[in-house]
């Protein structure tokens, strides 16, 4: 062990030396260089007299102090060498790996989280709000009596809706469009709808390869209605006891 | 109506109750009335936002007026409605004071005072029992209006005390400010500790008196009225309106078993006995 631990201490350290004597070498070249350019007209030699005035020595015995003659600072003769602190560190360091790794083996023969997406699903809450659908009674007549309320509460403004009387008397939409590239999934149109016509299925995979097939239409919107009812019903189901 | 839009809170209490009714009364009439009552109630707890309640409250108030003029919005609960209308006379002046109640409901959910929260229970809960007054022709009598106004108030505060724990955990407080300060209640404490909140049950209490007193004032028109009743006694007439009380002194009754603690759990169950109870209130006439 303890050979292990003068290895780890000494391998690096080492290394961390010879790369702070090479790195303060070449910045002495290269500022040796530039001061030692010829052509720099402030540096000639009776500039420099009147720039670094001889130090006049007054009293007997009196010397150039350096960093480490300054009073209540020690001097640390490990200057040069890693630290006590680097060590432990290396060493802990070297435990933690070997920790990491077990973890990394544990899981190995764990069963893994990850689910194969498009086979295996996650879980979605009931009031997941995913693509729109109109739904219709169980009569087959549609909810919606375009009041336009889910029009009006829109805050993207996606939803266009244009309506007409029927000849039985009931108002209802010629036209239910909602240009999904707009929408934001608020959810204020079921919110807002007073006949649960509108609504937001658990379906959030309806990628196109074209811009328009984003524009849904009313019959788009229906037949997702028609698809999800199950569906939705469940979740209202589901969630009934928290609203 | 949708099975969703029933709040948790409104419907175990009255769906005996209901399915009770229907059998003695045999008026889908009625169904239509509670159901819109519901519906208008049930609004501000399935929307985001004020402005989204505003929204449907309005689409009410043009149903109402376009029930009156006799050209309904296919809503079922609107069809419900003027089919109604057409049945008995139902004053849409009393449809239009409960939503404009809602609407200011969607506000300020909170009472200040215990005068507010008596006049907001006027609003609906006796609104709805004018209703089903006018919809058995006696509304004209002010025996039964005062009565039906006192017992209104009663059964809005039993179901507010009913639905504490539930407005609670939704960071709702619905006992009036007035009544909660003079207890030292803090709201913070009642949302986080539920019933072990300081004064929360001395709280409890004096709302339940209030219901209390109500009930006994809308109990007590019938002895003193020379007209309308026999000792106290319901007319059978007016019965099924009446029958609402039934609910609310066995509820008051409960919640003094368990020493006013409005979060026992037991107070959230059904009372198996509420069916037999309200025969029994049926034929002995009386609430």
């Amino acid at each position: 062990m303890s050979f292990v631990r003068a290895l780890v201490a000494a391998g690096p350290s080492t290394g961390l030396a010879a790369g702070r004597i090479t790195a303060s070498r070449l910045a002495l070249a290269y500022r040796w260089h530039s001061t030692q350019s010829p052509r720099d007209p402030l540096l000639t030699t009776e500039h420099k007299e009147h720039l670094i005035p001889e130090v006049q020595v007054r009293s007997p015995g009196a010397r150039i102090y350096t960093a480490a003659d300054e009073p209540g600072k020690d001097f640390d003769p490990y200057k040069d060498g890693p630290s006590a602190v680097d060590k432990a560190v290396h060493l802990f360091f070297f435990t933690e790996i070997i920790r990491g790794m077990w973890i990394v083996l544990e899981q190995f023969f764990r069963p893994p989280y990850t689910i194969m997406y498009p086979f295996e699903k996650g879980p979605l809450s009931p009031r997941f709000r995913g693509e729109h659908a109109l739904r219709r009674y169980p009569s087959g007549e549609e909810r919606c009596i375009a009041c336009k309320l889910c029009e009006a509460i829109c805050p993207a403004q996606a939803i266009t809706i244009e309506s007409e009387a029927r000849l039985d008397g009931s108002r209802r939409t010629t036209r239910y469009d909602i240009d999904m590239t707009k929408c934001i999934y608020c959810g204020f149109c079921q919110e807002a709808c007073p006949v649960d016509a509108i609504v937001e299925t658990q379906n959030q995979e309806f990628s196109t390869e074209t811009r328009e097939e984003l524009l849904y239409n009313k019959e788009k919107l229906l037949a997702n209605g028609d698809r999800a009812e199950a569906e939705i019903a469940a979740n209202l189901q589901a969630d009934h006891v928290y609203r | 109506m949708d099975s969703n839009k029933f709040t948790v809170f409104v419907m175990p209490v009255l769906q005996e109750l209901l399915l009770s009714f229907t059998l003695l009364v045999a008026s889908t009439v009625y169904i239509d009335t509670f159901a819109s009552a519901v519906e208008l109630a049930s609004i501000q707890d399935n929307v985001s936002n004020a402005m989204i309640g505003k929204m449907r409250l309005q689409f009410w108030r043009d149903a109402v007026k376009s029930i009156a003029d006799g050209r309904p919005p296919r809503h079922p609960i609107a069809l419900a409605l003027h089919d109604a209308s057409q049945k008995a006379n139902l004053p849409s002046y009393h449809f239009r004071r409960i939503i404009d109640a809602r609407d200011a409901e969607l506000h300020t959910s909170t009472h200040m005072t215990l005068e507010s929260l008596t006049a907001h229970a006027e609003s609906t809960s006796s609104t709805f029992f004018y209703l089903l007054l006018s919809l058995l022709n006696l509304s004209s009598s002010t025996t039964f209006s005062h009565a039906a106004s006192h017992l209104g108030i009663a059964q809005s505060i039993h179901v507010l005390l009913r639905a504490l724990p539930y407005h609670a955990s939704k960071g709702r407080m619905v006992i009036p400010a007035e009544i909660t300060a003079r207890h030292g209640v803090r709201q913070e404490d009642v949302f986080r500790r539920g019933g072990d909140a300081d004064g929360i049950s001395d709280a409890v209490f004096e709302f339940a008196t209030v219901a209390n007193d109500n009930l006994l004032t809308a109990r007590e028109m019938f002895k003193q009225s020379s007209k309308g009743g026999d000792g106290g006694k319901v007319p059978q007439v007016a019965m099924p309106v009446f029958l609402y009380g039934i609910p609310t002194r066995d509820y008051l009754g409960r919640l003094e078993a368990v020493n006013f603690d409005a979060f026992a759990p037991s107070l959230q169950m059904r009372d198996w006995k509420l069916p037999w109870r309200i025969w029994r209130g049926y034929y002995k006439r009386e609430f």
